[in-house]
């Protein structure tokens, strides 16, 4: 019942390059923090190799039949070493934690900064579930690689060249057996690393999936209930989380066979000391100690390598989620800053042609001016283009053809901050943010205080149900709070304008949503937000095009007919035909 | 079944007791097989190297040959089987989360949509990761034990200061262990709001743009995640002083055991051999030790995440689910006399065929009367009737297929049109079209070479308001619902197609059943066989809409 994920225009996934020099630079923010941890896990692999050596000392003294003086030595250096290792972990654990959780923080907010900021069609077509996938498992994939990987990585590398250092000063011959079990281990890497690749990629893709199917059950459950739907909601989600649980059994299983293969270059670098040991013993070139110890550092290697291995395996598995968090957060940011325009700038469109899909145009060569303080009103059955038109003129979205200009500059010219302290739109979508009242209303001005709050919600006729809100400015809205009725939800969108007070404002049927019991309420706010500004107002209710300066009329894109209110009732157009339509009944 | 953390914890393991066993045992032969490495390099050398004969090294290598298939073979399939029953224990869990929130009976939703994501993945995946902890956890007790047993055979002092030191050890890592959970637990819920806070910001996207509050947002979401992540850094220390401290405490009890035995070898106690052997164990030891060190407070970690969910499986069901099964096919419902939230003894009812409008002034009321027209919501005072008998009584499933409440802003799932308007594929060709046609959303449909085929983002994103409002009531329509209640089903729309609407509607329902329109639109109200004026929370007066013109107040009410 749904789209594949295929026909998904997944948000962009950043390259290799990209990826690694964004990650170097996060981590580099933090030099102190990203030195202490890998001086740290240095020193901790480090202490871990003392208490090897002091046992040997131990044998040693026995085997000599030293006294017991001679055991104070070896013992106590295990005691230090294990004091030291200890301190050297706390230290390390805590920086790494300070030099990467920090880094993701920035990454996981850059990422939903960015999403905010992408033209909300591609945002939409991508789907919530993947900035929700991005923000969320791939933050914690790569967090949890990180805990994992640097320790093992910096501590198994400082045991891998002490122990190896330790297998050649025994004999070189011995010390190059183990080295050729280098290739053996070089091909199970060389086996599983192109293999499981695109099996992680592919597992964040359905996890992407697994995601937009939990948000769509939870965000519709109110109207997959209404029509006994449940069911349908949840095949989608079992599908999309079964997917997904294949794919982590398919990954794993291709892992157990990369550890059985790293269990062959165990064995096969084993037999080779073994096999060398013995020859040497043979030729009287080592003693039967030294090839004996030479085949227990040997096996000391095994969990070093096995985890240096591991980390490829990490970097790979969390390097597809980075990517994709690096994807976003790289996204470039128009970091123009906002400036003022002289006086009243007016909105000028022309020959503005838009299609959200290639080969669907849904506005052709519309020419539209507002001039300062013009109040223009928008209308037209459903499916005319007023809603693109309306966001193509509040610079929310780039026409396919055409130019906007305010005050003479085009939008991209003038860059998305000013355009926004200029232009706002209230969309027919309500959605009160969690929080506050006053959260939301200071979305629109961080600065304003009681008086200004009370003020615009005065404006905008909320003042009644404000006075009966228990907690009032502070009352607690949305999912966690008061719901607020679509009518109560529209005026805290009215009152943002008014807190935001641009020059330039769209009202997109802003008063669609309420229901016609509270639609004139609403009307009256809009009136109050429109006065002193341009605006452009998409109205299906015609007594908003009534009270207008001009009224423009579309139909299947076009402008068809455009004039005041009078004139083209008269004209006996497509105008007149609505307005008979809205009055007769 | 009550929902607790014990239960959501135990469950899994409860659930796969065959599979898990087998996993376990082949764990356990992992561990030891991996133990049995370092003696068969000693029988290698002993009976090859030692020797220097060619015959009795290359056995000896086969014999080590055999532990590695034994123990590879074994992490092999047990780590699958382990992983199997985690996985599919944790997809369950998301079902269960999920159809938690689709249940039939619905539920007090307390938490943000992004919230019971993280619930749903994140949490889940912990809690069943104790599935697979416990299987190294028997590995390394097994571990523990052999080699005491083995001990016991060499040196009864050294044995018992290696079983008695060995829980005391362990219980001495724990000391930190509940500190490391608690803050575990308050991380978890941090990053669970950053998520919450995540989907709530996505979600209103649009009205975030529409007034340029990107930056304002973006610095909220900020703040949140800087909150959640100081928490993980003071996490993660804690998690540092309780791996430091295990270090420690092994490094300490590997010394003592090594000074014991390096003591007693020197008295003549202990051969060489044996030496070697004990503390080489005791080195062997600070694996599993450090393993069941850390294991309490990952356990721990995973109980949060099993206390979250179980909270979440256990908020109450909002709709009130009766005993009576039997409703006749075309019930009329009633309201007798309700009071509830701003409705004073409202009584009213549906006929079969009738079209009936309810014009109420007040928002707040609309709604309460679209709810309980569903029978979902108990009144005050007064009843609900859906066919004569009490609406509570009747069970949800014979509420739902008698009457259908389309919920104003009604959600669209992601599909094609044709799936939007038909989700179960019930109506032919014909069927389909009298409604798409009724409801106007024809037009939306003969906007893409497409056709019904056409792709519909999830909420409807890549449609218009009155495109969406459209799709909707043409998917109420398609439902065929014996009694159909619509809220405000055209306050999208322009004047002339709510024309086409009301026309369409009151053809098309005729035949099917009863409908009510709560709205104040004039098409409608003039389309309807009787309009129930609702002023103030009662009824004013009830008549065709013609009649009540010439009410002033109602006048004043409906027309524009």
């Amino acid at each position: 019942m749904s789209a594949p994920a295929a026909e998904r225009t997944l948000l962009p996934v950043a390259g290799r390059g990209a990826t690694t020099r964004l990650t170097l630079r996060l981590l580099a923010r933090r030099p102190v923090a990203a030195t202490a941890t890998v001086l740290g896990f240095v020193l901790a692999g480090l202490a871990g190799v003392v208490s090897p050596w002091a046992l040997g000392v131990v044998v040693d003294v026995v085997r000599d039949g030293g006294s017991r003086d001679d055991l104070a030595t070896p013992v106590l250096s295990i005691v230090a070493a294990a004091l030291v290792g200890a301190l050297a972990e706390v230290v390390a654990v805590g920086a790494l934690a300070q030099t990467a959780v920090p880094a993701l923080a920035q990454l996981r907010e850059d990422v939903l900064d960015r999403s905010l900021r992408l033209d909300s069609g591609r945002l939409e077509a991508a789907g919530t579930g993947d900035v929700m996938a991005r923000v969320g498992d791939d933050v914690r994939t790569v967090t949890d690689a990180l805990d994992e990987a640097v320790p093992l990585l910096v501590g198994s590398l400082t045991a891998i060249v002490f122990t190896a250092g330790g297998l050649f000063a025994l004999d070189w011959r011995l010390g190059l057996a183990g080295l050729l079990a280098l290739p053996a281990y070089a091909a199970s890497l060389g086996w599983y690393l192109p293999r499981s690749g695109p099996f992680y990629r592919r597992e964040r893709v359905a996890q992407g999936e697994r995601a937009e199917a939990l948000m769509a059950g939870v965000q519709g459950a109110g109207t997959w209930r209404a029509f006994g739907h449940e069911r349908l909601a949840m095949e989608q989600v079992e599908r999309t989380s079964d997917t997904a649980r294949g794919l982590a059994q398919d990954v794993f299983v291709m892992l157990t066979r990369f550890w059985a293969r790293m269990n062959r270059a165990e064995l096969v670098g084993m037999l080779l000391v073994l096999g060398a040991g013995f020859w040497l013993v043979r030729d009287g070139a080592v003693t039967v100690g030294a090839a004996t110890a030479a085949a227990l550092y040997f096996h000391r290697l095994f969990n070093p390598i096995g985890a240096v291995l591991m980390v490829f395996d990490v970097v790979q598995r969390s390097g597809a989620s980075l990517a994709r968090l690096a994807g976003v957060a790289l996204l470039p940011r128009d970091e123009t800053a906002a400036h003022d325009l002289p006086g009243a700038p007016a909105l000028v469109l022309s020959g503005v042609g838009h299609a959200w899909e290639p080969g669907v145009p849904v506005l052709h060569d519309v020419d539209l001016a507002v001039a300062p303080g013009e109040r223009v009103a928008l209308v037209g059955s459903t499916g005319a283009g007023k809603t693109t038109l309306a966001a193509v003129a509040a610079g929310l979205v780039t026409p396919t053809s055409g130019s906007v200009r305010l005050a003479g500059r085009p939008l991209d010219e003038l860059g998305p901050a000013t355009v926004r302290r200029h232009v706002a739109v209230v969309s027919q979508e309500v959605h009160v943010l969690t929080g506050t009242l006053r959260d939301n209303l200071t979305l629109a001005r961080e600065d304003a205080d009681d008086a200004d709050l009370h003020e615009a919600l005065d404006r905008v006729g909320a003042s009644g149900w404000l006075a009966t809100l228990p907690g009032g400015l502070d009352a607690p809205v949305g999912t966690f709070g008061v719901e607020l009725t679509a009518a109560q939800a529209q005026q805290v969108a009215l009152a943002r304008v008014l807190l935001r007070d641009p020059a330039v404002v769209v009202l997109d049927e802003a008063t669609a949503e309420a229901g016609s019991a509270g639609a004139r309420d609403l009307e009256d706010a809009a009136l109050e937000v429109v006065r002193g500004r341009s605006a452009v107002v998409v109205a299906h209710r015609l007594t908003q095009a009534r009270t207008a300066d001009r009224v423009v009329v579309m139909e299947a894109g076009r402008v068809v007919e455009q004039g005041p209110h009078d004139e083209l009732v008269a004209a006996e157009g497509r105008y007149a035909e609505l307005w008979r339509a809205w009055t007769s009944s | 079944m009550p929902h607790t953390a014990r239960r959501v914890v135990l469950e899994p393991f409860r659930r796969n007791r065959g599979l898990l066993t087998s996993a376990y045992v082949l764990t356990v032969l992992w561990q030891l097989g991996e133990a049995a490495v370092p003696v068969m390099i000693g029988v290698v050398v002993d009976q090859g190297i030692a020797t220097g004969d060619l015959g009795p090294f290359l056995l000896s290598c086969l014999g080590l040959g055999l532990v590695f298939l034994v123990f590879s073979l074994s992490y092999r399939f047990g780590g699958r089987m382990a992983l199997r029953v985690q996985q599919a224990e944790s997809h369950r869990l998301r079902l269960e989360a999920a159809g938690h929130v689709l249940d039939p009976r619905g539920v007090r939703d307390e938490q943000l949509s992004g919230e019971t994501l993280s619930l749903a993945t994140s949490d889940a995946d912990k809690v069943t990761m104790l599935v697979r902890q416990l299987g190294y956890t028997i590995a390394s007790l097994v571990t523990v034990v052999v080699t005491a047993v083995y001990l016991v055979g060499v040196d009864v002092t050294l044995a018992l200061v290696v079983l008695l030191g060995l829980p005391v050890t362990i219980a001495l890592t724990q000391a930190v262990s509940p500190v490391v959970a608690r803050r575990t637990e308050r991380e978890q819920a941090a990053v669970a709001r950053v998520a919450g806070l995540a989907g709530d910001l996505v979600a209103g996207v649009r009205p975030i743009k529409g007034i340029g509050a990107e930056d304002v947002a973006s610095h909220r979401y900020r703040t949140s995640s800087r909150a959640a992540q100081r928490s993980a850094v003071v996490t993660a220390r804690s998690w540092g002083y309780l791996s430091g401290l295990t270090t420690f405490i092994a490094g300490a009890f590997l010394a003592l055991v090594a000074w014991l035995a390096g003591s007693k070898a020197l008295d003549g106690d202990l051969s060489l051999g044996q030496l070697v052997a004990v503390v080489g164990l005791t080195q062997f030891l600070a694996e599993p030790i450090k393993h069941l060190g850390d294991l309490s407070a990952q356990a721990a970690s995973s109980w949060a995440s099993a206390r979250r969910i179980a909270a979440f499986l256990s908020t109450e069901r909002d709709l009130v689910d009766g005993t009576v099964a039997d409703v006749p096919e075309r019930p009329r419902v009633e309201l007798a006399g309700v009071t509830h939230g701003r409705l004073r003894d409202v009584s009213l009812s549906t006929s079969d065929g009738e079209l009936l409008a309810l014009a109420v002034d007040d928002p707040a009321a609309a709604a309460a009367l679209v709810a309980l027209l569903g029978g979902d919501v108990v009144p005050d005072s007064g009843e609900v009737r859906v066919g004569g008998t009490p609406a509570h009584a009747l069970t949800i499933d014979a509420r739902r297929r008698s009457v259908l409440v389309v919920p104003h802003a009604a959600y669209l799932p992601e599909g094609t049109l044709r799936s939007v308007v038909d989700p179960l594929g019930r109506l032919g060709a014909d069927e389909l079209d009298a409604v798409l046609a009724a409801s106007a959303a024809e037009d939306v449909v003969a906007l893409h070479d497409t056709g019904l085929d056409h792709a519909v983002r999830a909420r409807g994103a890549s449609l218009s308001g009155g495109q969406r409002q459209r799709l909707a009531l043409a998917r109420a329509l398609a439902a065929t619902p014996a009694v159909l209640v619509l809220h405000d089903p055209t306050s999208a729309v322009d004047a002339v197609t709510e024309q086409r609407v009301a026309a369409g509607l009151s053809a098309l329902r005729r035949g099917h059943g009863a409908t009510v329109v709560v709205t104040s639109s004039p098409a409608l109200l003039a389309a309807a066989d009787r309009v129930v004026w609702v002023r103030d929370g009662r009824v004013a007066a009830e008549a065709s809409h013609a009649t009540l013109l010439a009410e002033p107040d109602y006048r004043e009410a409906v027309l524009r």
